[in-house]
Parts: C-alpha cells; sequence; structure tokens
C-alpha cells in the first residue's frame, strides 16, 4: 500500500548537512502494525514526516497505492493527508473551545450521520461516551490524548500515524491508547504506524524497525 | 451535522475575545456617524438658513453692512476738544493775530527795502484768518455732534422707557401713548435727515478751514525761515506762532471717518426707489422690491449666523411667500406701522419664540434687527423666510444700522440674464448683489474647514483602529497557532485555513460595522428628536450615501490590514515546528 525506496531526508545547517533519514525502504501493508523505535534524534519522527507526506524527501522514491509522491503536488499531498491518513501526536493539539465531539469531528472528512455514529461508536470505545460535551480543558491529559486518537480515526484512514503517542501518558493510560489502535487496524483493516522510544508500546507489532543515526538496523 | 469549524461556532465559542473588538470598532463608527451626519446637519441647516437666495437675488448697499454713527461721533468730539484747545491758543491774544500786529508795526522803510516781509505778513494774515473761521466752526460743529449723540441716546432711552412700561400691566396706557406721541413729536421737530445733513455741512466746513489753516500756517513758517536765511542786515524775524499740528492732523482723520459715515448713511438710500423702477424693467423679473432688511442671529450648529428678514411692503410681503409656496400656518402677517414680524417656524424653533414672542436686539444682542418686535404670524413652506414691514424699518429709526436695499426675484431659468442685468445697473454704486451662488459658496468655504478636520479624524481612526485591531488579530492568532498546526498537519490546505480566517475577521468587522452604523442612527435620531428638530436645524439621519462613503473604510480597513497580517504568517506557517514543539 505505502512503499519507500531508498529514501532519505536531508537537514542543511549552515554548510553542513545533517542526514536524519539516509536510504531507508521499507513497505506498508493494509492492516498491519508497523513500529518505529529508536532513541531521541534517530529520525524516526523525520520518518514518519516521509512516509506521511508531511516533509518531501531528500532523495528515494515514496508512493502510496502506487502513486509516486514525487508526482503530486501540493495540493495533492494535502488532499491525501486529509482523506486517507490518519495522524496521532505527543500532544493532542486539541481546539479548545470546541466540544470533545466536535474536536473528533474536526478529523472527518465527510460530515454525515455515519460519520456521527462512527465518533459516538469510537468515543464509546475509549471510555469517552459521557464525555461529549465536554471542552478539552474539563478532562484529563489522558482523556484528551484519546479524543485526538478518535479525531485521528473518525474517517476510517487507510494508515494511522502515530507519533510518540504515549509519550506524555502513563502506562496504563498509553496502554489504551495502543489498544484503540489496535482495535481499529482489527475492524477496519487500516494499517498502523506508530513510532516511539518504548518498546512497550509496540506489542503485536507485525514489524518492529529499529533507528539509529537515521539509518534503519 | 454539526461542523466544527463553521463560523457560527467560532463567534459563539470565541465571544469574550470577539465581542471586546467588535465593541471597539462599534465605537469607532458610532463616532464618525454621529460627527459626519452632525457636519452633514451643519451645512444642511446652513443651506436651509439661506435658502430664499435659491430665488431670489438681494441687493445691498456695501458701506452700511458695518457701519455705525455712535463711534465716529464719539471721536470726533473727543479730537475736537484738544483741537478747540490748539485754535483757542492759536488764535487767541499771544497767537497769530499778535505776530500779524507785530509784522505790521515793522518800520516802512525796511518793508520797502525786503518786500518778502510783505508775503509774510500775508501768509500771517490768512493763518489768522482760517483759525478764525476754524474756532467759528468747532462751536456749532461740537454743538451738533453733542445734539446728534444725545438724539441718538435719546431715542434709545424713550424705546426702553416704552418697553418697561409696555410690559408692566400697571402703568396707565396713556403714558406709554404720551410717550409715544413725544417721541413722534421729537423726530418731527428735529428730522434726522436735516440733523445729519447740517452735520455733514459743518463737518465739511471745519475740514476746509483746517486745511487752510494747515497750508498758511506752512506758508509763513516758511516766509520766516527764508528771510533770516537771506541775512539781511536785519534782526532776526521771529517765526509764527506753534500749530497745533499734531492734534489737526488727528482731528482731520475723525473729520474725514465722520463726513464717510455720514455719506454713507445717505447716499443708499436715494438710489433705492430708482433701482427698484429699473429692475423691474429687466428682462425675466419677476418682481422687484425696495428692502428694508435686517437679520436675527440664529445657531447653526457649526456656530451663528444672521438670518436675512426681509422688510418689505404689504404686496411684497404676499409676493415673497407666493414665490417660495410659503404660507400663513398660524397668525398673521406684519402690520406695516408696527414692529412685527412673522417667521418661518423653524426659525421661530431656533429663536425659542411662537406667535405673541419677542425677537430683536433688546432680547438677543446679536440680533441686529433693532429694539423688539412682535412675532405675530408662523409661515410653513419649503423656503425659511422672516418679514418684517418695510415702513416700520424705514420710518421708525434714526440711527440704529438701517440697511436699505431691493429683492429682485428672476422668473426661473433667467437668474444669470437678471443677475448680470443688476451688476451693470449697480456698477459705480455703492451696492453689491447676494445670490445663492454667492451664499453656496460662502457655507461652503466655513464647512470646509470643518470638514477637512472630520475627513482627517476619520483617516486617524481609520488607522490607528487598524494597528490595534491589526495587533489584536495577531495575539488571538498566536494563541490558536497550535489550532492552525493541527489542521495544516493532518490535510487542511493553507487557503482554506485563511479563508477561514478572512470569514472570521470579516464576519467581526461587518457585525461591528452593522452595530456602530444601528447604534450611531439610534443615538443621531434621538438627538434629532430631542435637540435639532426642536432647535430648527435639520439633519437626514437616513443619509445613506453619506453613512456609507464614511464609515465603510473602517472595517475595510480594518480587515485588510488584520487579514494581511495573518495570512502573511499562515502562508509562513510551518506545521510541523508546531507540532514537535514540546510546550
Amino acid at each position: 500500500m505505502l512503499t519507500a525506496e531508498s529514501v532519505g531526508l536531508d537537514y542543511r545547517n549552515g554548510g553542513s548537512v545533517n542526514r536524519a533519514v539516509d536510504g531507508v525502504s521499507l513497505s506498508i501493508d493494509p492492516g498491519s502494525f508497523l513500529g518505529v523505535i529508536g532513541p531521541s534524534g534517530s529520525g524516526k519522527s523525520s520518518l514518519m514526516y516521509l512516509l506521511s507526506g508531511m516533509k518531501r524527501p531528500s532523495r528515494g522514491r515514496l508512493a502510496f497505492e502506487a502513486r509516486d509522491y514525487a508526482a503530486m503536488q501540493a495540493a495533492e499531498l494535502m488532499r491525501l493527508r486529509r482523506r486517507r491518513f490518519g495522524f496521532v501526536f505527543q500532544q493532542h493539539f486539541l481546539i479548545n473551545y470546541l466540544s470533545v465531539f466536535e474536536n473528533v469531528l474536526v478529523g472527518a472528512v465527510r460530515r454525515d450521520h455515519a460519520t456521527a455514529a462512527r465518533a459516538h461508536q469510537l468515543l464509546g470505545q475509549v471510555g469517552l461516551a459521557d464525555e461529549l460535551h465536554k471542552r478539552p480543558f474539563q478532562l484529563s491529559i489522558g482523556e484528551r490524548q484519546r479524543v485526538a486518537v478518535v479525531r485521528a480515526l473518525v474517517h476510517l484512514p487507510a494508515i494511522v500515524f502515530a507519533d510518540e503517542p504515549t509519550a506524555s501518558l502513563d502506562q496504563a493510560t498509553g496502554r489504551q491508547v495502543v489498544e484503540v489502535l489496535g482495535h481499529f487496524r482489527q475492524q477496519t483493516g487500516g494499517a498502523v504506524v506508530v513510532v516511539t522510544h518504548d518498546p512497550d508500546m509496540l506489542t503485536g507489532a507485525d514489524q518492529i524497525l529499529h533507528m539509529r543515526d537515521g539509518r534503519l538496523n | 451535522m454539526v461542523n466544527p469549524l463553521s463560523l457560527r461556532h467560532f463567534y459563539l465559542r470565541n465571544k469574550r475575545k470577539v465581542i471586546p473588538v467588535i465593541g471597539i470598532l462599534a465605537l469607532a463608527i458610532v463616532g464618525v456617524v454621529v460627527t459626519d451626519s452632525l457636519l452633514a446637519s451643519a451645512r444642511q441647516t446652513a443651506y436651509a438658513t439661506f435658502s430664499s437666495y435659491q430665488k431670489l437675488i438681494l441687493v445691498a448697499p456695501r458701506a452700511t453692512r458695518d457701519q455705525d454713527l455712535a463711534n465716529p461721533l464719539q471721536q470726533s468730539l473727543a479730537q475736537l476738544k484738544e483741537v478747540q484747545a490748539g485754535v483757542d491758543a492759536l488764535a487767541g491774544d499771544q497767537g497769530i493775530s499778535a505776530y500779524y500786529a507785530s509784522l505790521s508795526a515793522l518800520p516802512l522803510e525796511l518793508r520797502a527795502r525786503v518786500p518778502a516781509l510783505d508775503q509774510l505778513q500775508r501768509d500771517a494774515g490768512n493763518s489768522r484768518y482760517y483759525a478764525a473761521r476754524l474756532r467759528g466752526d468747532l462751536t456749532p460743529l461740537a454743538q451738533l455732534i453733542t445734539r446728534v449723540q444725545r438724539l441718538q441716546a435719546e431715542e434709545q432711552a424713550f424705546s426702553r422707557l416704552a418697553d418697561r412700561l409696555a410690559q408692566n400691566p400697571r402703568d396707565p396706557a396713556a403714558l406709554i401713548s404720551y410717550l409715544q406721541n413725544h417721541q413722534t413729536w421729537l423726530r418731527s421737530l428735529l428730522p434726522d435727515i436735516s440733523q445729519l445733513g447740517q452735520l455733514q455741512a459743518a463737518v465739511t466746513n471745519a475740514s476746509a478751514d483746517l486745511q487752510g489753516l494747515q497750508r498758511s500756517l506752512e506758508a509763513a513758517n516758511r516766509d520766516a525761515a527764508s528771510l533770516n536765511a537771506r541775512s539781511f542786515s536785519l534782526p532776526p524775524i521771529p517765526p509764527p506762532p506753534p500749530s497745533p499740528e499734531a492734534q489737526l492732523r488727528q482731528f482731520q482723520a475723525s473729520l474725514d471717518r465722520l463726513g464717510q459715515t455720514l455719506s454713507s448713511f445717505e447716499a443708499p438710500q436715494a438710489d433705492i426707489d430708482k433701482l427698484v423702477a429699473a429692475s423691474r424693467q429687466i428682462a425675466g423679473t419677476d418682481f422687484a422690491q425696495a428692502d428694508a432688511y435686517s437679520n436675527l442671529n440664529v445657531n447653526m450648529l457649526a456656530g451663528n449666523a444672521q438670518f436675512d428678514l426681509y422688510g418689505v411692503s404689504g404686496s411684497g410681503m404676499q409676493q415673497l411667500l407666493g414665490l417660495y409656496g410659503d404660507r400663513l400656518k398660524a397668525g398673521r402677517l406684519p402690520r406695516q406701522t408696527a414692529s412685527e414680524i412673522a417667521l418661518s417656524e423653524e426659525v421661530a424653533r431656533s429663536k425659542g419664540v411662537g406667535i405673541g414672542g419677542q425677537v430683536g436686539n433688546s432680547f438677543d444682542e446679536l440680533d441686529r434687527l433693532p429694539d423688539a418686535f412682535t412675532v405675530v404670524g408662523i409661515l410653513e413652506g419649503p423656503a425659511r423666510v422672516g418679514l418684517i414691514p418695510f415702513d416700520y424699518m424705514t420710518q421708525h429709526y434714526l440711527f440704529e444700522r438701517r440697511y436699505e436695499g431691493l429683492v429682485v426675484a428672476p422668473l426661473a431659468g433667467h437668474e444669470l440674464q437678471v443677475h448680470q442685468a443688476l451688476e451693470q445697473l449697480v456698477a459705480g454704486k455703492p451696492f453689491r448683489l447676494f445670490d445663492w451662488p454667492y451664499i453656496k459658496a460662502k457655507i461652503d468655504s466655513l464647512i470646509q474647514n470643518l470638514d477637512t478636520i472630520n475627513r482627517f479624524l476619520i483617516l486617524l481612526v481609520t488607522i490607528v483602529l487598524s494597528l490595534v485591531v491589526g495587533l489584536l488579530n495577531n495575539l488571538f492568532f498566536k494563541q490558536r497557532m497550535n489550532e492552525f498546526g493541527l489542521l495544516a498537519a493532518i490535510g487542511y490546505a493553507r487557503w482554506r485555513l485563511i479563508g477561514r480566517v478572512a470569514w472570521e475577521s470579516l464576519g467581526v468587522t461587518l457585525a461591528a460595522w452593522v452595530v456602530g452604523l444601528g447604534l450611531g442612527i439610534g443615538i443621531l435620531s434621538w438627538f434629532n428628536q430631542s435637540f435639532i428638530v426642536p432647535h430648527g436645524l435639520l439633519m437626514n439621519v437616513f443619509d445613506w450615501g453619506l453613512l456609507l462613503s464614511h464609515t465603510l473604510p473602517i472595517p475595510l480597513m480594518v480587515f485588510i490590514f488584520g487579514m494581511g497580517t495573518v495570512a502573511w504568517q499562515l502562508l509562513r506557517l510551518d506545521p510541523i515546528s508546531i507540532i514537535e514543539r514540546r510546550d
């Protein structure tokens, strides 16, 4: 579904070049759970930005469903991210003036009854069925992150990219988030890519890639 | 289903941030609406106050606009006393007469040897002659000035006394009648024209003699100096006695001013009848009437102005009303023999009077209309008009400022033609024309300064508000950076985000504009009912052209500036830098 062939990403800092990602090749199949693990600064987040189309690679080839990223305009890449991908970041990035339910709908591509029903169902799965009308500041940190996960899943993306989704959570809450992602994978056939430095979060992953200095070990 | 990014959500959920911005903008728009409308009101009121000029031309004497007899009289009298003392000394025993006698006493042999002595003696004789004449002129001149001053004071005193007695019902009517008769008698006994004529002649004589005296004294001085310079074997010839030259010069200037005032008092009056007759002959003239006009002080919001009252005959009043399509709303038209006035209802409101009320200099010292005139008629119609009786104005007053000219009403379409003919008619005469183009230009030039200040203020408000709201927008944007970063990261297009912010800003500025406009119109409507209308002023609260053209630039500029800065930041927004932030 998504393939990367020898992709690399360079950051230029004055005269020097920092190879954040260097010669990474991988493939993500539908329904798979890919874990990317590595120490801080190893390039795992940069790899996620490349895979999700948030950054263009300095070299190599990326393709989603056989469509080469290099052939896509910026707007097409935007649409791809909006419609086919879901994102969970280390911080929840919920919009403060919207309710829990409305924050989930920010991720929706179509705002119809089916989407609303799915939002309700997903929020129920993460134990927030009674918190629909609360504002983010009325929730705990774990609850906010669960809302952010539901927001990433509500439009049934082909791939969910989760960048350190449990970094700001305690162990138990982090486990809950991973379970939600696992449920999603099982129920929809969508793939999950989790970038983390915590190996416990990758229990049940189909494939775990170790990164160091921008390269896969 | 609910759209969480809808404008309704944004406004409802951000009331605390949106309402202050709307409030600031709305208040500024209220300010602009109010100041603009007040300025427009001042202009409209001024146009309406002088609307009678739209259909007629006033031919008015140039000199009488600001003339006043009292000051020249007083100045001449003060100078006269000093000159009298100087001339007395010159003409007295130790003065020019004694000098003349001393020249006459010179030996004949000497006079035969030096013929210039004869010239000196002749010039000294002339000086003696003119000094004596001037001395003779000054006494009756002083008496005449004093009498004219007394006449002026007497008439004012009689008017005040008659007013007081008329106001006090316990005073016997016979006394009032006696005083009125006495005033008439006094006038018949000492006709003002006669007094003024005598004074005019005395001033002319005194001026001529004064010049003669100065000339002869200068000649005598020259003669004496010339004799002494020739170094005859003669004892030195003494100079003539000193001339009160400085006083004479001041007195001459004072007499000139008095003479000019007296001339201007009389000169225009004589030509009025001829001018009226000639004006009626001009092709395209509807009617022409002699006009003993006066003025009332009225408030025009942007300052006071003198509202023109037409002092015309009974038929003239009817013609003027017919000309404008005005009519009597209450009461009647003024009688020709009484101090009565009919006023348009707006002017009456402005002066705070109704039927039976009084206006004039006795009540408002800025009114040029003398004494007290009783309002006997209230007029209504398209033009604001004030009517006073011609006969009363021309026959009753001796010394109050009297303006006598004529009003000429051109037929529609003949205004320019009649104007040009009148210009030719008064060419070389001390008259000038007042018509609508002239009056309108005067009003516009007066309002123009206020208009300029107002435009500058609007510009200043717009710039300051743009900066303030732009700054607030930026602060608000910084607070929402996470929101925009997330939306950009999950695939919301950059231009869609800019469009969203644009709609948000546009909504705020338009809401502020509508609220400001509504509040402004509300305040103006209240002010119109409670102040403008009762004071006879004019205001078009719903002048949409003005309201839109002067208020729309504010929200537009604020929007463009505020939106511009935010759009610039959104275009440079890097979502990764935001999602990687660890704050």
